[in-house]
């Protein structure tokens, strides 16, 4: 199984009838294991900002998570394990494993119940695995 | 089917089918009485007499004995509400800040096994307050029975790193209020349930610091009749109550007054949020809706050290009159007609296929 598989068939699924923007799984240290097509270009120090505040959760909240630009909104997650963001009616979950960071970015009218579904499935599958 | 939402407290329980401009057809104490069975033995007893002993189902807002829930929600769903074995609903409970991962599936594994519900949702009563007044962003202030918190809402989503609980409520005041009244009037013996319905009745704002140090000096003494016959009279003891959420030194507390959590608590949020959170705060809760109350606070956030001055939110027209008593069970009505049509809910195929810790990942 290669990573874009992951992303292509697992990630980017049809749950009830609908599916994620954009999805990829990333390496903590910002680098690309595979990700979907209209993932949006990202910066290395957003990705460093998310993997601190795995460590020390909330330190995300005062500034907001910024992903490829855009500004999401820190709502309740679990410390050092999932990161959720809003951005009006769409916005972002982030899982963390052992080694990596799946990242999935919905929009409307997909909910955030369903994103967590999709991308905290596969990050157990993962954990399972030592991934 | 209707929705049915299920508001528990630590001193009342409130719940009915979802109807967002109607008051909770159904309120009734958390408090419960055991009646302990022939047989059964209390600690040390052996005799077999019929016992009862009072227990507090919930207690500071979380839920501590799960026997005594089960029998309260049996009693409600069933018989107050009308709901038939083996045609259960959809049901939609409310849960204070902070609320530990355990307890909420524990809620969860309850409704899908023992009462067999098809749908479950779980949602902070920070936001049902402020859907019950129209708003998704705003601040809340939940004074109740056995807690009080403080949390900054922005479009639906509860900001935790800013919000705040306080282990102190209801509860405590009515403790506060029986130990001066006690002072004062030493040869009367009182009893709690008494000193919540004289809290009640009598306990009142005074409108700034000052007048609450002159009434300490002098203030017009009122005789009441308890049921038992004996008289007290109550003088300065009504303004304590009011004051010690704005002096928590009052209650043993190191803390700032309420209003200054509130300003505390939303410069932890991103700034340009601030506006639309001071602007649209709320008091809910049964001890805000204390005389006086409101217009302290409106008069202490004037006073306060924030740039943008706290400001409280009106509740709409269409709204019944008690709206900051039950403002948590009408938001979660309304809540109800959105959730379960659009089947963000946790249904009972998804609870069998997950288990109990799906109820983080769908109900936030």
């Amino acid at each position: 199984m290669s990573w874009q598989s992951y992303v292509d068939d697992h990630l980017m699924c049809e749950i009830d009838g609908q599916h994620l923007t954009a999805a990829a799984i990333l390496g903590q240290d910002g680098s690309v294991w595979a990700q979907s097509t209209a993932f949006p270009q990202f910066k290395p120090e957003e990705i460093a900002a998310i993997v601190k505040d795995f460590d020390e959760p909330g330190s995300l909240a005062p500034t907001g998570l910024f992903l490829g630009g855009a500004k999401y909104m820190v709502i309740q997650g679990e410390p050092g394990a999932v990161i959720r963001g809003k951005k009006g009616s769409g916005g972002v979950c982030v899982k963390k494993t052992n080694q990596a960071l799946i990242m999935g970015v919905y929009e409307e009218p997909m909910t955030p119940g369903q994103c967590n579904m999709v991308v905290e499935r596969l990050g157990d599958y993962l954990y399972e695995q030592d991934l | 089917m209707e929705a049915v939402v299920v508001d528990y407290g630590s001193k009342l329980l409130k719940a009915g089918i979802a109807s967002p401009d109607q008051d909770p057809p159904c309120i009734i104490p958390t408090k419960m009485k055991r009646v302990l069975e022939e047989g059964e033995a209390a600690e040390g007893e052996g005799t077999g007499n019929v016992e009862e002993v009072m227990i507090d189902t919930v207690v500071r807002g979380f839920v501590s004995d799960w026997d005594a829930m089960e029998d309260l929600l049996h009693h409600v769903l069933y018989t107050n509400i009308g709901w038939e074995i083996g045609d259960e609903g959809h049901i939609l409970f409310t849960e204070p800040l902070f609320t530990p991962k355990y307890l909420r599936e524990q809620l969860v594994q309850l409704m899908f096994e023992t009462f067999n519900v098809s749908g479950f949702y779980a949602s902070e009563q920070a936001v049902l307050s402020l859907y019950a007044v129209g708003r998704i962003s705003g601040c809340t202030i939940d004074i109740g029975h056995g807690k009080i918190d403080v949390a900054p809402v922005c479009e639906g989503a509860v900001h935790h790193i800013a919000s705040k609980r306080f282990e102190v409520g209801g509860v405590d005041l009515t403790n506060l209020l029986a130990r001066e009244l006690q002072k004062s009037n030493p040869s009367v013996k009182l009893d709690i349930s008494d000193v919540e319905k004289i809290k009640e009745l009598y306990a009142k704002c005074a409108s700034d610091q000052l007048e609450f140090e002159k009434m300490k000096n002098s203030c017009p003494a009122e005789q009441h009749t308890l049921p038992d016959g004996q008289v007290i009279t109550i003088g300065k003891e009504r303004y304590i109550v009011g004051e010690a959420l704005f002096q928590p030194h009052i209650l043993g507390l190191e803390e700032y007054g309420i209003v200054d959590q509130l300003v505390a608590g939303v410069s932890n949020v991103a700034s340009e949020y601030h506006r639309q959170l001071l602007e649209n705060t709320m008091l809910c809760g049964g001890t805000a809706s204390m005389t006086g109350f409101e217009r302290r606070f409106q008069s202490e956030a004037n006073l306060s050290t924030s740039a943008i001055r706290p400001a409280l939110v009106k509740p709409p027209e269409y709204m019944p009159e008690n709206l900051a008593r039950n403002s948590a069970w009408m938001g979660g009505a309304i809540l109800a007609k959105v959730v379960f049509p659009q089947n963000q809910h946790v249904t009972k195929g998804e609870y069998d296929e997950t288990g109990p810790a799906i109820v983080h990942k769908k109900c936030f």
